[in-house]
């Protein structure tokens, strides 16, 4: 085996950075830091260090930076594509001390908070001040603020409200080699420079670690109403997707949930969904009451036309949220069918969805594969998931291959090989496939910019 | 590829410690890291059910050996509360999960001492029946088990006796012979799963019939060992026994879950979900004439095991005004044995529950677990709190 942290004294200097007991180098721990949500990936750390502030990473970076070793950043370690996982091992940078929000202003719209705030404490404390920060994915109970900036997360808001890079409007960072930089801030307008904080957004993790970070916040809507459209199956649920879009509408949310999706949530969560349906699509308005009343009219006639069956709405806003929290869980839901779930991300043009829905049945079938679709249908953005057994090595290949066929098709018709998810480990191979030789080229150098050693978060986006 | 060097736990070699379906349940979506108290307070995922159970599958494989220190005090620095359960979308049973843990990790000598001599005085129901003597509670020797029987509990019916008889006094249909032991739950969590599990079944045997318990943590265990039809924890056979025929807590009793047709008008709020969510509003309500304000621990096993926690506030909501503490879900830090094995941790635990008693002004904190009643009650206690801890039966005796 490999030096361990300690024969090598890097855990007594990491120590001397942050403190002794916020370093963990037992093989225990050690463990438990090897993986993040994402199936199959994992990589033995050395280290794993939880830091207060700035300067501590700063501290943490220059150490790593001297001795060549790899430090990945992580928040609470929900990435679903090995972003997080340490495959290359050294230090695994905690940033869950740092949790603080510091400031909501409702006069200038902004919130500032440190990168460990859970991204649901950050929407408590603007809603508290009528406010709203948008961008909401799944695990937005869980997952950090400074993750979701790192991955640039979508959520089921996006198709109005935009993704998490729509809402950054300054950070803090600290490059690899130790210096502190700011970009941005709580202006709306400054063009001093490259916008590094955009840069930043989606970096995940490879170019610097964000430790401070100023967000874009908006006004409350007034009030927010789901519906839900049951359809004979997914194709029509596609279609009714492509003409609420073309009917002058902008839902806040439009999901959609094949067969296998709705019974596995229904498994969980007991909210009276019919199962028999072949899929659901879930609609949602916020703002004005009359304009939702209207806009909820037009989206049920457009879902109607496509042949649903039934068409409901929330009654109160509990049931809404507990429809919206059930689908949230529809992957990990998924596991109750088969413990491993390899879970996609490729997104297409919105007008493309019925094709690739289709598409994807298609190939769940030539390989043999039970394939639940689900994902934010409004915003082109699929989540094929393939529910497997992890014994039936035949099976894991086959799904591979059905993901490269589903990854190939999502680029040829103008999409992309993942919408919100990230490159991480496994997707680094189909990159060159969509951006071309020039373009990843130019990634490295950029990569090479910040990080002259490779050590920030090494073998991922940028190398 | 970077990752094919990488194989998953299944395609390894297993020792047999886990049962394979419960341990590849999980898919570490990390959903319950927000749920768990001692994630909580370290912050450190080896801390959290995710880490525990990555733990468990590193001992598993042979990663990590039994005498790994982070595995062992991991075993016990866990609550096992199993709020984690609830709230996962996989369906990991945790508890369980636990429970083969501890029954591997603290097997003869390497079981926390301190444990020990209480596993001792509950394993014989004689020895469970001379803790009894010295207090009066509602057990008679001579009494022959009736359709409908109360358990005396082991250690409740030597600390808290008036519990059984404010029970009896309740529900005088309710038969309590003396003849009856310890339920085997003190056992089943402490790493002897096996006698805890015969432990429940003697118990089953003594007293035929329906059993009642007022202890939340016993019921979960007995309903596990002998179904959940002959199991009933005391405020949920109370509210039953008033409705029949209830439909089950978790079945939504609109067509649809809590929506309307298109087009129909938004008006009934006679949505059973409304009403479930008015005791919640509870604490921002405004007192009503005189009534106390009395706050409710959930019995953690009670809560997440058997998904009762509707019944105990809606029998508070009778006698005053109910006001749901943020943390009446969470662990108080009592947690079986926990307070005697890591008293540290359980105290740091219990903080948190103690400063919302003392910020809402509680008059009473009402308990289903006797368990739970110690822990409060020394916590009270030391902060030199007004707020009386008293057992529901205790509650609803005095109201009477």
């Amino acid at each position: 085996m490999a030096a361990t942290a300690t024969s090598t004294g890097l855990g007594r200097r990491l120590e001397g950075v942050v403190g002794r007991e916020h370093v963990r180098t037992d093989e225990g721990a050690l463990v438990t830091f090897s993986t993040d949500a994402t199936p199959l990936v994992r990589g033995r750390p050395d280290a794993v260090v939880f830091p207060a502030t700035a300067e501590e990473v700063a501290g943490v970076l220059r150490i790593a930076n001297e001795r060549g070793v790899p430090v990945v950043p992580r928040g609470s370690g929900t990435n679903l594509s090995g972003g997080t996982v340490p495959h290359r091992g050294g230090i695994v940078l905690v940033l869950t001390r740092m949790n603080e929000v510091k400031e909501v202003s409702d006069a200038e719209l902004v919130a500032v908070c440190e990168p460990g705030v859970r991204t649901i404490e950050l929407a408590q404390a603007a809603a508290a001040k009528g406010l709203l920060f948008p961008p909401d994915p799944g695990s937005h109970t869980i997952a950090t603020v400074g993750g979701n900036v790192a991955e640039c997360s979508g959520g089921l808001r996006a198709l109005k409200y935009g993704v998490t890079r729509d809402y950054v409007l300054g950070v803090e960072a600290v490059l690899p080699t130790g210096e502190i930089i700011r970009s941005g801030g709580r202006l709306v307008k400054d063009v001093a420079g490259y916008d590094l904080g955009r840069l930043l957004c989606g970096s995940e993790g490879t170019l610097a670690v964000m430790t401070e970070l100023t967000l874009r916040l908006v006004p409350a809507p007034e009030a927010s109403v789901i519906g839900m459209a049951y359809f004979p199956g997914l194709a029509g649920a596609a279609r009714a997707v492509s003409r609420v879009l073309a009917s002058g509408v902008l839902p806040v949310t439009l999901e959609f949930l094949d067969q296998v999706c709705i019974g596995a949530v229904e498994d969980y969560a007991h909210i009276g969904l019919d199962t028999s349906a072949g899929a659901l699509l879930i609609f949602g308005q916020d703002g004005d009451p009359a304009v939702i009343e209207r806009d909820l009219q037009r989206m049920a006639q457009a879902c109607e036309t496509e042949g649903a069956t039934e068409v409901r709405i929330a009654e109160s806003p509990e049931a809404a949220s507990e429809l919206l929290e059930a689908r949230r869980a529809v992957l990990p839901a998924l596991s109750r069918l088969e413990p491993l779930t390899i879970l996609e991300d490729a997104t297409v043009p919105r007008s493309r969805i019925a094709e690739m829905v289709e598409y994807i049945q298609q190939v769940a079938q030539r390989h043999e594969l039970k394939i639940g679709t689900f994902g934010h249908a409004g915003d082109g953005n699929l989540h094929p998931t393939a529910v497997l057994d992890p014994a039936d090595e035949g099976a894991v290949h086959r799904a591979h291959a059905a993901f490269d066929e589903i990854f190939a098709r999502a680029i040829e018709l103008d999409g992309t090989i993942t919408g919100e998810h990230g490159v991480g480990i496994g997707k680094l191979r189909y990159l060159e496939r969509q951006l071309g030789a020039d373009h990843i080229a130019l990634l490295r150098r950029i990569k090479a910019a910040f990080d002259p050693n490779g050590i920030l978060n090494p073998g991922k986006l940028g190398s | 590829m970077s990752t094919a060097d990488i194989a998953p736990e299944s395609v390894l070699e297993r020792r047999g410690v886990f049962t394979p379906d419960l341990l590849d349940r999980c898919i570490s979506c990390g959903f319950c890291l927000p749920a768990c108290p001692t994630y909580a307070l370290t912050g450190v995922e080896t801390s959290s059910p995710r880490g525990r159970i990555n733990l468990m599958r590193a001992l598993e494989t042979g990663l990590l050996a039994d005498d790994d220190p982070t595995v062992r005090d991991e075993s016990s620095f866990c609550l096992g509360c199993r709020a984690c359960e609830p709230v996962c979308p996989a369906g990991v049973q945790y508890g369980a999960l636990l429970e083969e843990w501890r029954d591997h990790m603290w097997k003869g000598r390497r079981r926390p001492w301190k444990v020990r001599p209480l596993l001792w005085v509950v394993d014989k129901p004689r020895r469970v029946r001379a803790m009894g003597i010295v207090r009066r509670h509602a057990g008679r020797g001579s009494e022959a088990p009736g359709p409908v029987n109360l358990m005396l509990g082991c250690f409740e019916r030597v600390l808290y006796p008036r519990v059984s008889l404010d029970a009896r006094e309740l529900a005088a249909e309710l038969a309590a012979p003396d003849d009856q032991g310890c339920c085997g739950a003190l056992h089943a969590h402490n790493g002897e799963f096996g006698r805890g599990k015969e432990l429940a079944e003697e118990l089953g045997d003594a007293l035929p019939g329906t059993i009642v318990t007022t202890s939340g943590g016993c019921a979960a265990h007995l309903a596990s060992v002998l179904g959940p039809e002959r199991v009933k924890e005391f405020s949920q056979w109370l509210v039953e026994r008033e409705q029949p025929r209830a439909a089950p807590p978790e079945e939504p009793s609109l067509d649809r879950g809590g929506t309307r047709a298109l087009g129909a008008t938004p008006a009934e709020t006679d949505d059973p979900r409304a009403a479930q969510a008015e005791p919640r509003d509870g604490a921002a309500a405004k007192p009503a004439g005189g009534r106390p304000r009395i706050g409710l621990q959930d019995s953690c096993h009670l809560r997440n095991g058997l998904g009762v926690w509707r019944e105990p506030r809606e029998l508070i909501a009778r006698v005053g005004e109910y006001v749901e503490l943020p943390s009446a879900a969470a662990c108080c830090g009592a947690a079986g044995s926990y307070a005697i094995v890591r008293p540290k941790d359980s105290a740091r635990v219990l903080d948190r529950h103690l400063d919302e008693i003392a910020d809402a002004d509680l008059d009473v904190i009402a308990v289903v677990n006797p368990g739970c009643y110690r822990q409060l009650q020394q916590g009270v206690k030391r902060r030199g709190l007004r707020t009386r801890v008293v057992h529901l039966a205790e509650l609803l005796a005095g109201e009477k």
